[in-house]
C-alpha cells in the first residue's frame, strides 16, 4: 500500500512547487567564495565588467581601448596597455583577510613566451615591489607572488611552476593558497607545483587596486587573451579545479552568473508579485479552492481567458477587478504602491519564473531578513560549558537563566534570545561556580606549561586558553584585557591560580562565550565564513555544544572552507552521543513536547490522567525517534508510518496495548490498530486539546508537515465551535464546516487531514464510540498544498503511509530542521537553497544525518549574509 | 521632584501577599523621599502601556459611564478615552486574529514573527528621544510586567518593543520577581576589598569585550550590535547594583513571598485554560501593580509596559465580583458555558458576543478587567509631584487591549472600535472626555508622539501623516 501511494502521489505532486525570490539570493550566485568573475562577455566597450554578482562590482577599465581587441567573451592585450579597477580592490580584499586563503583562477593564452618581470596577468598591487598579490608569466613560468605575514611586501618568496609549463595555447591557470599556507598551481587541472608560503593575509593591504596586463604603476606588462578571470575567496580542492577545467571558460561562465544574466522582470516577480499573488489571491484563487474557477499559483492557469494580458494592463482582467477594489473580496484592498507594483508588472511583459507560487515561503519575508548575533541557548550554555571545562553545570544554569521563549516554533530563534539584568548576574554567578569546580591548574598545563605571570607566559597562557574557551584566536586587544586580570591579581598579592581563575571566570562571561559572534559586516553581499565561525556552527547544529579541538586544529589548517572535509567532519560529529542529544532537542521543539509538562485535561473528562501519563508520551516520541534516526538510520519520513513505539505499562494500558515489560520499551505495532507514527503518539495527538479538535489537529498537520499556510477565517462568520453531541460527531460538524461556502476554501484543506485521527480522544486513547455514542471513522481524504486534487484513505493506516511517502512532508521537515539549525526563521531568499538540501539530502536517503550534512554544505551554512558596514 | 505625599503599598494587599509577619511598611517613607529623583526640578518624562486581555466589544463603549466604564468615572477627569480607534492595518493574514490586536497595541504595527512587533511601542520611542544614551544610573530602562497565563506566543503579554520590534526587556510576571528586577542588589558574596576588587577586574575586562562589539569596529550586524548593546547596559547595571547602589536595598520593602498561581508552562496548559479564583486573580496583580506603583513613585522606572491578563487569556474564573459594594456578577464560566477546558473558559463570551443580546457575562468580566486597570491607575494618582499634578496626571499612560470586538468574524470589525484611554501627560492631552476620534491607531499614536515631542514616528517612513489634534490639549 505504502509505495502505491506514494506513486499516485509522487504524480499529484510536482516536485519543482517553490518560488524562489533570487535577486537577494546570492547565495545561489555564489558557490565556493567567488568574490570577482570576469567572463569578458562584451565585445566593445572600455570596460570590463565584474559579473560575479557579489557585493558591488569591481569593475575595469581599459586605460587604452586601442590596445586591446574584444570579442564576445575574450579580451586580447595587444600592445601594452593595463586594464584597472578605479578603487581599490576591497571586497576581495577583505574576503581574502576573513578566509586566510584564495584562489585565482585564468583561462589564458600568452602572446609570447619570453614575457618576464614576471610580466603581469593579475595583480592586486600598488608598484614593482609593493603587492597583496601577483601572478604573473616569468618566460616559460607561472609566478605567483603573496604577501604574508612571512614574506616580504613584495610577496616575496614566490611560488613558480617548473620550466616550460606555459605554452602559447589557451591555458587554465589556477593559483590556490589554503589558510594553512599551503599552495598550488595547476595548468589544464592538473597539479603542476606545491609549496608553502606560512604565514597569514592580515598585512595585505587595503588600498591597492585589481590590475589585469600590467602593474599598477606600469613598466611589467603581459600581452596576451583573457577568457576568463576568477577570484575566490578560499583554495579550490584539486578535483575542483580538475571540474573547471573540464568545464571550460564558457560553461564556467554560464553557470556561474546565471543569477547575475536575470530579467529584471523576473526579479520582479520573484521579489514582489508572487509574495503579493501569495498574500492576496491565492486564499481563494489557488490550485485547490479556485473560486470563480481561477488558479492564480500557476503560470499555465494565470494567463487563462484574459486574466493576465502580458504588457497590457488595461487588458488584464486582474488588474480590472484590483483596481476597483472588487478583488479581493471581503479583504482589505491592496495599497496603492501594491497597484502600482501589480500594473508595473503586467506592462513589463508580466514575467513568471516558477511553477507553483507556494505561499508557505512568504510566511516570514520580513523577519528572516535580518542578521542576529545568536546567544547561546540554556542547553547550549549547559553543553559549552561541559565542553570546554568539563563541568556540568546543568541544574544550576537550568534554576539561574532565564527561560528561552519559543519564536516561531523553536526557542534557539536568535531575535528572540534577549537578554535582561538576570542573565548578566546569572552568568556572572555561574562563571564562579564553574571555576570552583574546576582543577584550575591543571586545566591551564593543557595550553601552556609555565606558571609564572611574567608577560611572556601568561600571555602565551590567555592566547592559547583563550582561543579554547571563547572558540577562535583572541585580537589583541582582547588578550590584553585578560592580562589586565592578573596584573590585577598580582597588585593585590594574588597568585597564578587565583590570576588563571579570575581569567576563566571573565572569559566564561564574555561575548565570545555567551554568543556566537561572527563577522556580519561588509559590502552587504555573501561572503564565506571564516574557518572558526565555521567550526562554531558545525558543533552548533550537529552538537549543540562548542567545537572540540578536531575541529579547532581543522580551522587553523584552513580545512573547513573545503567541503569534502566538512562532510568528513560531520560524519564524525554524527557518531558522538551529542548529536543525538542535539537531534532529541530539535524534535522536542519541533513537536512542542515541553507542553506534556503541563497539560491539565479536564479531570472530569479524563478521570486517568496523570501527569506521569504526558511524563511516558514525552519518553515514547525520543524514544521511537532516537531508535528510528540512530538505530535503524531509516529517512525521517518514516516517523509518520514506522510500525513500531515505546511504552511503559501505563502508557500501554491508555493504549490499549498488550505489554509485559514493567520499563520503557519498544513494542511492534503490526497487529495494534490505529496506532503507528508519530501522529499516533500521544504527545502529538494531545495538540486536540480536550475536546481533540479537528480543526487544531488538522491546522498542525497542514503547518507543520504539510508546511501549508492558512490565513483567518474569513469576515461575517461565527468561528464559536460547535459542541458534539449525540448524533453530531466532530467529524460531521467539521463537514458541516466543510461543506459552508464561507468556511470550505480554507478548512478543506486542514479539517480531512485529522480524519484518520477521529478515533483517538483528547488524551489520544483509542475509541470506537464517542462518548455520545456516535460510531467514529478513520477514513479520509488528504489534499496536499499546491494540488487540487485529494487523496482518499481508508484508515489511519494508510494516511500515515500517504504522509511518509509525501515529497511535501519530506520538505516540510527539511525546512524545520534548518530552521531549527540556522536559529532563524527562513524566508523567500532561503528558498532555493533549502530546496537544494532537500534534494541532496534525499538523493543520499533523507536520514538526519543526509539532512544534517546536506544543511552544513549548503550556502546556508557555508556562507554568511553581510550588513553594509556603517563606518 | 518634591513627593509631597509618599504612598505606600495597599496594606490590605500586601498583607494578604506577605503574610502577617513580614510587612515593614513604615520604612519605605525613607525609602522614597531621598531618592535621586528628590533632587530632579522638573516632572520626569514617564510612559507606560497598560495592557488588558479580550477587549471591549464597540457596541459596549457607547454607554458612557454606566455599566463597563463604571469603574473608570472615578478618573474620568484624568482620562481621555477614545472611541473608534482602528488597527486593521496590522491585520496579518494567517495569524492569530488575538496575536495581530496584541501586537498592534501601542505599536500600531501587526507582528512580525512570534516574537516580535513591526515596530516599537510608543513608550519606547518616548525613552528613545529623552534618553538616547540609557537612563540614569540605577533606573531600571524598561519594566515589563504583568499577571497573565496564555502565553503561547510572546506578543500576547509583553507590550513594549525596541526599535527592532524585539521586547524591550524581559517580562516580570511574579511579584517576586518584579520587586527583584527593582528593588534587588546583587551580592557579590564578600566584603572582602580584595576580593571585590579582582572582581572589578573582571567586569572591567568584560565591559571592555562588550564595549568594543558595540563600536564601531564590531564586525556585528546592527540589530546585532543592539543586542550586545544591551547586555552592556545590563552589566552597567549589574556593577551598580553589586558594587555603588547597595544603599538601595537599605529601606526596600519585603520580598514578596512567592506566588501561588501558575506561572511559566503549568500556566498554559496547551492552550485549555485553567481554573481560577477570582480573589486569587486579584490579590496578586494587585501585589503586582502596587510594586509597579511603587517603583513609579521612586523613580526606579519610567518606562515599560504592565499586563492584566493576556491578549485571548483563557480562565475559568470562579467567585463573586463585587463593585462598590454590590455584587456585579458571580463568576462561574465554566458551569455557565456548560463546558470543560477551553470552551469553558471566559474568552468564550467573546466569541459568543452579540449585540442584541445581554451579554451579561461579558460585561461583568470587562468591568472586572477595568477596575483592575483602574486600581493600578489609582495607586499612580496618589501621590502629587512639584507641579501639583499627581504622577498619574503628569505620565503618558495608554491603556488599550487587543480587540474591538472578539468574535474573529471580521478583520475589520475585530481590529476596529479597539478601547484607547490616555492620560493627559501633563497637560499635553486632553482628559475628561469619552471622545470619538475615528482615526487609525497609528495616527493617534504618532500625534501622541508629537504631544510628547518625541522625534521619531511609527509605520513607513513616506506613510502621509493624519494628525489627530483633537487629543492634543
Amino acid at each position: 500500500m505504502y509505495l502505491d501511494l506514494s506513486k499516485r502521489l509522487a504524480i499529484a505532486l510536482p516536485l519543482a512547487a517553490l518560488a524562489f525570490s533570487l535577486a537577494n539570493s546570492q547565495a545561489a550566485a555564489n558557490p565556493n567564495g567567488l568574490i570577482a568573475l570576469y567572463d569578458f562577455q562584451s565585445a566593445k566597450g572600455s570596460v570590463v565588467t565584474d559579473r560575479s554578482g557579489v557585493g558591488t562590482p569591481l569593475n575595469l577599465k581599459i586605460a587604452k581601448p586601442a590596445s586591446v581587441q574584444r570579442s564576445q567573451r575574450s579580451l586580447k592585450i595587444v600592445r601594452p596597455t593595463i586594464i584597472r579597477s578605479d578603487k581599490p580592490a576591497k571586497k576581495i580584499i577583505d574576503s581574502v583577510k576573513r578566509s586566510g586563503a584564495i584562489t585565482v583562477e585564468a583561462w589564458i593564452q600568452t602572446a609570447k613566451l619570453g614575457q618576464a618581470g614576471p610580466a603581469r596577468v593579475l595583480t592586486i598591487s600598488s608598484s614593482p615591489n609593493e603587492r597583496n598579490l601577483t601572478l604573473g608569466q616569468d618566460g616559460t613560468k607561472i609566478e605567483v607572488r603573496l604577501r604574508t605575514s612571512r614574506t616580504s611586501n613584495n610577496g616575496i618568496p614566490a611560488t613558480a611552476t617548473a620550466s616550460r609549463a606555459l605554452n602559447t595555447k589557451l591555458t587554465h591557470v589556477v593559483y590556490t593558497r589554503d589558510r594553512g599556507g599551503r599552495t598550488r598551481i595547476f595548468l589544464n587541472g592538473r597539479q603542476n607545483k606545491s609549496g608553502k608560503v606560512s604565514g597569514d593575509l592580515k598585512k595585505w593591504n587595503g588600498n591597492y587596486r585589481l590590475a589585469l596586463g600590467d602593474e599598477l604603476s606600469g613598466g611589467r606588462s603581459w600581452l596576451g587573451t583573457y577568457r576568463l578571470v576568477a577570484i575566490y575567496s578560499r583554495a579550490l580542492s584539486a578535483s575542483e579545479v580538475k571540474r573547471r577545467f573540464d568545464s571550460g571558460p564558457k560553461a564556467s561562465s554560464r553557470s556561474v552568473i546565471a543569477q547575475a544574466e536575470k530579467h529584471p522582470g523576473e526579479v520582479m516577480f520573484e521579489n514582489k508579485i508572487a509574495p503579493l499573488i501569495a498574500e492576496h489571491c491565492l486564499e481563494c484563487h489557488d490550485t485547490a479552492t479556485r473560486k470563480g474557477k481561477t488558479d492564480l499559483s500557476r503560470k499555465t492557469t494565470a494567463f487563462v481567458d484574459d486574466f493576465i494580458v502580458p504588457g497590457k494592463s488595461e487588458k488584464s482582467v486582474i488588474w480590472e477587478l484590483v483596481q476597483s477594489d472588487d478583488m479581493p473580496t471581503d479583504r482589505a484592498p491592496l495599497s496603492a504602491e501594491e497597484k502600482k507594483l501589480l500594473k508595473q508588472w503586467i506592462d513589463g511583459g508580466a514575467q513568471w519564473t516558477v511553477d507553483v507560487i507556494d505561499p508557505a515561503i512568504y510566511t516570514h519575508k520580513r523577519g528572516a531578513s535580518q542578521l542576529w548575533v545568536q546567544r547561546l541557548t540554556v542547553p547550549e550554555y549547559i553543553a559549552t560549558v561541559k565542553a570546554t571545562t568539563g563541568v556540568d553545570i546543568s541544574n544550576e544554569a537550568k534554576e539561574l537563566l532565564p527561560k528561552d521563549l519559543r519564536a516561531d516554533g523553536f526557542s534557539n530563534t536568535a531575535y528572540n534570545l534577549n537578554i535582561d539584568l538576570k542573565h548578566v548576574s546569572s552568568y556572572a554567578k555561574l562563571a564562579e561556580i564553574i571555576v570552583s569546580r574546576m582543577d584550575v591548574m591543571a586545566f591551564t598545563q593543557r595550553f601552556h606549561r609555565s606558571r609564572k605571570l611574567i608577560d611572556k607566559d601568561n600571555i602565551a597562557l590567555i592566547e592559547n586558553m583563550g582561543k579554547w574557551i571563547l572558540r577562535g584566536p583572541l585580537k589583541g586587544h582582547e588578550t590584553a584585557a585578560f592580562r589586565g586580570i592578573s596584573t590585577t591579581v598580582m597588585n593585590v598579592g594574588g597568585d597564578f591560580k587565583e590570576a588563571s581563575a579570575h581569567i576563566i571566570e571573565a572569559m566564561l562571561q564574555s561575548p565570545r562565550f555567551i554568543y556566537r559572534i561572527e563577522a556580519q559586516q561588509g559590502d552587504g553581499s555573501i561572503y564565506p565564513v571564516g574557518e572558526y565561525e565555521m567550526a562554531s556552527r558545525l558543533s552548533y547544529i550537529v552538537w549543540g555544544a562548542s567545537p572540540d579541538r578536531e575541529l579547532l586544529k581543522a580551522a587553523e589548517e584552513s580545512r573547513l572552507s573545503d567541503p569534502g572535509e566538512i562532510a568528513k567532519q560531520v560524519d564524525r560529529m554524527l557518531k558522538d552521543p551529542r548529536a543525538i542529544t542535539r537531534s532529541q532537542q530539535f524534535i522536542s521543539e519541533w513537536l512542542n513536547l515541553g507542553r506534556l509538562d503541563n497539560m491539565q485535561p479536564n479531570p472530569k473528562k479524563f478521570p486517568n490522567w496523570t501527569p506521569a501519563l504526558g511524563t511516558d508520551m514525552r519518553a515514547e516520541t525520543l524514544a521511537f525517534f532516537k531508535d528510528l534516526v540512530w538505530n535503524q538510520k531509516r529517512p525521517l519520513s518514516h516517523l509518520l508510518n514506522a510500525n513500531f513505539t515505546y511504552v511503559t505499562p501505563r502508557l500501554a494500558k491508555h493504549y490499549g496495548i498488550r505489554f509485559t515489560g514493567d520499563s520503557l520499551e519498544r513494542v511492534e505495532l503490526a497487529n495494534v490498530r490505529g496506532r503507528g507514527g508519530l501522529l499516533t503518539h500521544g504527545s502529538v495527538l494531545t495538540i486536540g486539546g480536550d475536546e481533540a479538535s479537528m480543526v487544531a489537529r488538522g491546522l498542525f498537520v497542514l503547518r507543520d508537515l504539510l508546511r501549508g499556510a492558512i490565513k483567518d477565517p474569513p469576515p461575517s462568520v461565527n468561528v464559536t465551535p460547535v459542541p458534539a453531541k449525540a448524533g453530531l460527531s466532530h467529524r460531521q460538524i467539521a463537514k458541516q464546516r466543510v461543506a459552508d461556502a464561507n468556511c470550505g476554501g480554507c478548512h478543506v484543506k486542514f479539517e480531512p487531514l485529522a480524519f484518520g485521527l477521529e478515533k483517538f480522544d483528547g488524551i489520544g486513547a483509542y475509541h470506537d464510540i464517542d462518548e455520545y455514542g456516535n460510531r467514529l471513522r478513520e477514513d479520509g481524504e488528504i489534499l496536499f498544498p499546491g494540488t487540487g486534487k485529494s487523496i482518499a484513505y481508508k484508515t489511519s493506516a494508510e494516511l500515515m503511509d500517504l504522509l511518509a511517502g509525501s515529497d511535501r512532508v519530506k520538505e516540510c521537515i527539511t525546512w524545520k530542521l534548518t530552521q531549527f539549525a540556522l536559529g532563524r526563521p527562513l524566508g523567500p531568499d532561503d528558498a532555493r537553497v533549502v530546496d537544494n538540501i532537500h534534494k541532496s539530502s534525499q538523493e543520499n536517503g533523507g536520514t538526519y544525518a543526509s539532512v544534517i550534512k546536506a544543511i552544513v554544505l549548503s550556502d546556508l551554512v557555508q556562507m554568511t549574509r553581510t550588513e553594509l558596514a556603517s563606518k | 521632584m518634591n513627593i509631597r505625599k509618599a504612598s505606600r503599598l495597599s496594606r490590605r494587599t500586601l498583607l494578604k501577599g506577605l503574610g502577617s509577619a513580614a510587612v515593614g511598611l513604615p520604612l519605605l517613607e525613607e525609602m522614597i523621599a531621598p531618592s535621586a529623583v528628590a533632587a530632579a526640578k522638573d516632572v520626569p518624562v514617564r510612559a507606560f502601556n497598560i495592557f488588558f486581555g479580550l477587549g471591549i466589544p464597540a457596541p459596549l463603549q457607547n454607554e458612557g459611564f454606566s455599566d463597563v466604564f463604571e469603574p473608570l468615572k472615578p478618573l474620568k477627569d484624568k482620562l481621555l478615552i477614545m472611541r473608534n480607534v482602528d488597527h486593521v492595518r496590522a491585520d496579518e493574514k494567517g495569524i492569530n486574529a488575538h496575536f495581530d490586536g496584541a501586537s498592534a497595541s501601542f505599536t500600531a504595527e501587526g507582528p512580525d514573527g512570534e516574537a516580535k512587533s513591526g515596530g516599537p511601542s510608543i513608550d519606547q520611542v518616548v525613552r528613545r528621544t529623552y534618553h538616547p544614551n540609557g537612563m540614569p544610573a540605577g533606573m531600571v530602562p524598561t519594566l515589563v510586567a504583568g499577571t497573565f497565563f496564555r502565553r503561547s506566543r510572546v506578543s500576547r503579554y509583553v507590550h513594549s518593543y525596541n526599535a527592532d520590534g524585539t521586547v524591550a526587556a524581559m517580562m516580570q510576571e511574579r511579584p517576586r520577581d518584579l520587586f527583584e528586577r527593582v528593588f534587588g542588589t546583587i551580592d557579590t558574596g564578600s566584603s572582602n576589598p580584595k576580593r571585590d576588587r579582582l572582581k572589578r577586574s573582571v567586569l572591567d575586562t568584560m565591559v571592555d569585550q562588550y564595549r568594543y562589539f558595540t563600536g564601531a569596529n564590531s564586525p556585528l550586524s546592527s540589530a546585532s550590535k543592539a543586542r550586545v548593546r544591551e547586555h552592556l547596559d545590563r552589566i552597567r547595571e549589574y556593577e551598580e547594583r553589586a558594587y555603588s547602589m547597595k544603599q538601595l536595598g537599605v529601606g526596600a520593602p519585603p520580598r514578596p513571598p512567592r506566588s501561588k498561581l501558575a506561572h511559566g508552562g503549568p500556566a498554559d496548559p496547551g492552550g485549555e485554560g485553567i481554573d481560577m479564583a477570582l480573589d486569587d486573580l486579584t490579590s496578586e496583580w494587585r501585589l503586582l501593580a502596587d510594586l509597579y506603583a511603587l517603583a513609579v513613585e521612586t523613580d526606579r522606572v519610567r518606562f515599560g509596559a504592565l499586563t492584566f491578563l493576556a491578549a485571548g487569556e483563557r480562565l475559568r474564573i470562579t467567585g463573586d465580583y463585587k463593585y462598590d459594594g454590590r455584587l456585579i456578577h458571580r463568576f462561574d464560566d465554566a458551569r455557565e458555558h456548560n463546558a470543560s477546558g477551553s470552551k469553558g473558559c471566559s474568552h468564550e463570551w467573546w466569541h459568543k458576543f452579540k449585540e442584541k443580546n445581554s451579554n451579561k457575562q461579558l460585561r461583568a468580566h470587562a468591568h472586572m478587567k477595568l477596575n483592575e486597570v483602574a486600581y493600578f491607575l489609582k495607586r499612580l494618582d496618589q501621590t502629587r509631584e512639584a507641579n501639583g499634578r499627581s504622577i498619574l496626571e503628569n505620565s503618558m499612560i495608554t491603556i488599550s487591549t487587543e480587540s474591538g470586538d472578539g468574535r474573529h468574524s471580521d478583520v475589520k470589525r475585530e481590529l476596529s472600535g479597539v478601547f484607547h484611554a490616555i492620560t493627559g501627560a501633563n497637560g499635553r492631552f486632553k482628559t475628561g472626555q469619552i471622545m470619538d476620534v475615528k482615526s487609525e491607531g497609528i495616527d493617534v499614536y504618532n500625534t501622541m508622539l508629537t504631544g510628547m515631542g518625541a522625534k521619531d514616528r511609527l509605520g513607513p517612513k513616506d506613510r502621509k501623516q493624519r494628525p489627530v489634534d483633537k487629543i492634543r490639549a
